[in-house]
């Protein structure tokens, strides 16, 4: 039954299984299930529901990270199998570490979740100068800049990115969210960001409503 | 309490780790390299201070830590001294340098960052290979060599010759700057003495012995995250491997100020800002057995009273960190989740001994107005100080961002908590 094969996907890829989770996804595509309902009916929510159990404190950042490193062995699977219109990428987001930040785990963390909600990213690493952001922001016409701070020492930069992005013109074409271990919700209403996430389970249900994706 | 002769600095900080009452709320600023200052804070605190003598000595030079010097000490009450402090006291020990910052510092005669034309400051170590930076803007270094990011070796004869390739390591603190001095465990022992007989202040000694961090500084933390998950038997024998070394070290610090030195420090950041990096199954496979030998090396073989370090959110861990032997917590990093200081005090406080937690570094002591520093700092001395089982320290390092007055609101609320109470 398709239904058993997917659960036992979406179970898989919450457990952080790539083995049982790939095995799996190749039986269903031999089943002629289509490779997008594998992609939206076990992988994207199972990422959603890691994210969730992330935020209640049910998951921990180790848990996190296999069960993203199992979804990316699924979509390896499935990539030759979708074909155009298949995917549906529900937005763009621009990310990166703010300069003088060398700290990534978080926002790479963050990336990969987004991923799995359906964004395309593009990371644009750790140290990121502001000039950096406009230019990835004018290149790539983003939904989203996510910006990533660990240090206090390194909070104004964010500040600094976003006042550079208004000089650029472009401040008002994107959404900003915001994160880093001290970044605060009073933080971001500061310095003037859309909205602040406090974990990378959250990140990904902020931007899907940021751009209006409930 | 106003008929008994005051305690010296060290009853105070052993009262309170015995959980009795001390005569005062007892304070560290500098002890360890989680409970100090940046060279930058310190600086600016002298310069407001009018204080035009003696240095800024950045003796961590990974986080750009100042050695508080003594009148600083005896200006705020501090009663625990780390014994490294007794090293590198000669003005040839050290060189002048201004951080890109401005302030005028010493860095120890040994570090030799090379500035790069893009304004970043990296660190070379003997083979060439480049093992910190600190970028333009930053105000400490960086790891930038993962000796096993490509995977695990099939024997671990080279481990003691790669851990120097990582920066904490290859950059220790005093005292472990000398450590490969062939007279380096006599000098120790010489220079604890020395401390011991010549303050009243209560002795730490810095040991490190970090398992899960040493798994994240050789793997680097993504993948030595997944590798606990995935690979566990790979990982415990990785960590075999590291204990081996880490109880050689222990044997030998035991052995040699065990008997002077009053608290010996562990480190291993276990939690992030949400929760512990990964669940408490697996510190209880992984890590809870050999924290539980080290504590227990310690309790047998010395008077130390054993301290860990760990970051973030533990609160799910602190049973089972006291169950493996573990007497005092640090930095008690109450803007994490679950770190509430009431509820710390209340289900823990019997058990362990919060040190830190203080004042927190992200969003009061930075940029709260003194008046609110005082307030915050009161309001947490008036949860934590009840009983013992606290020494007062800020929540990690006091940061560059921390302007003087609030330093001095903070030392100030301590103060007059105390004569409050006196």
């Amino acid at each position: 039954m398709p239904s058993d094969r997917l659960d036992t996907i979406y179970n898989a890829i919450i457990d952080g299984d790539a083995d049982t989770a790939t095995v799996e996804a190749q039986a269903a595509l031999k089943e002629g299930i289509p490779a997008s309902e594998i992609l939206y009916n076990a992988c994207v929510p199972a990422m959603e529901e890691v994210g969730s159990l992330f935020e209640r404190g049910e998951k921990f950042v180790a848990e996190m990270l296999i069960a993203s490193r199992a979804m990316n062995a699924v979509v390896e699977i499935l990539k030759p199998h979708l074909v155009d219109g298949d995917v549906n990428i529900i937005g763009t987001v621009v990310i990166g570490t703010v300069a003088g930040d060398l700290h990534d785990i978080g926002k790479n963390l963050v990336g990969m979740m987004l991923e799995g909600a359906g964004f395309k990213i593009i990371d644009l690493g750790a140290n990121v100068d502001p000039a950096k952001f406009v230019d990835a922001v004018r290149q790539n016409q983003p939904d989203i800049v996510g910006m990533s701070a660990l240090l206090t020492t390194t909070m104004p930069a964010i500040r600094t990115t976003i006042q550079t992005l208004k000089e650029a013109g472009l401040r008002e074409q994107v959404k900003i969210l915001i994160g880093g271990a001290p970044v605060t919700q009073e933080f971001a209403d500061t310095v003037g960001a859309d909205a602040f996430a406090p974990d990378a389970g959250s990140a990904a249900r902020i931007a899907k409503s940021l751009v209006g994706v409930a | 309490m106003l008929t008994s002769k005051p305690m010296t600095s060290r009853e105070r900080v052993l009262a309170s780790i015995a959980h009795q009452q001390p005569d005062q709320v007892p304070v560290d600023l500098g002890a360890t390299p989680s409970s100090g200052i940046s060279a930058i804070a310190y600086y600016n605190l002298k310069k407001y201070l009018g204080i035009n003598t003696g240095h800024t000595r950045v003796y961590d030079v990974v986080q750009q830590l100042a050695q508080p010097e003594d009148d600083i000490l005896a200006r705020f009450g501090v009663d625990v001294i780390d014994v490294g402090r007794a090293f590198n006291t000669q003005d040839s020990d050290w060189y002048d340098v201004t951080l890109p910052t401005g302030q005028e510092v010493q860095f120890p005669a040994w570090f030799k960052p090379v500035q790069q034309a893009d304004g970043s400051w990296d660190v070379f170590d003997a083979d060439g290979d480049r093992i910190a930076t600190m970028p333009r803007g930053a105000t400490f270094f960086d790891q930038t060599y993962f000796p096993y990011l490509d995977g695990y070796p099939d024997s671990y004869d080279d481990l003691p010759k790669l851990m120097p390739k990582v920066h904490w390591a290859g950059l220790a603190h005093s005292p472990w700057d000398h450590a490969g001095e062939p007279d380096f465990w006599q000098k120790l022992r010489e220079k604890a003495i020395y401390l011991r007989e010549n303050t009243d202040k209560a002795l730490m000694i810095v040991a490190g012995c970090n398992l899960f961090e040493w798994g994240t500084f050789l793997r680097r933390l993504d993948n030595f995250l997944m590798d606990i998950m995935l690979q566990p038997a790979e990982v415990e024998r990785l960590l075999d491997a590291l204990m081996e070394i880490h109880l050689q070290t222990l044997e030998k610090i035991c052995h040699t100020v065990g008997d002077v030195v009053d608290i010996i420090r562990f480190g291993d950041d276990l939690g992030t800002n949400q929760g512990p990096f990964f669940p408490v199954a697996t510190y209880r496979q992984l890590f809870k057995p050999r924290h539980t030998i080290l504590c227990n090396y310690v309790k047998e073989h010395s008077q130390m009273h054993t301290f860990l370090h760990s970051c973030g959110s533990i609160y799910k861990l602190l049973p089972d960190l006291i169950e493996a032997g573990f007497e005092i917590i640090n930095p008690v990093q109450i803007n994490s989740r679950d770190m509430e200081p009431e509820r710390l005090k209340k289900e823990f406080g019997q058990d362990i001994t919060f040190w830190g937690g203080g004042a927190d570094t992200r969003h009061k002591l930075n940029s709260g107005t003194p008046a609110e520093v005082k307030k915050h700092v009161t309001e947490l001395l008036e949860i934590f100080s009840p009983g013992g089982g606290f020494v007062f320290n800020t929540v990690h390092n006091i940061m560059p961002d921390v302007p003087p007055e609030n330093i001095l609101a903070m030392f100030e609320a301590v103060d007059e908590f105390n004569r409050a109470g006196a």
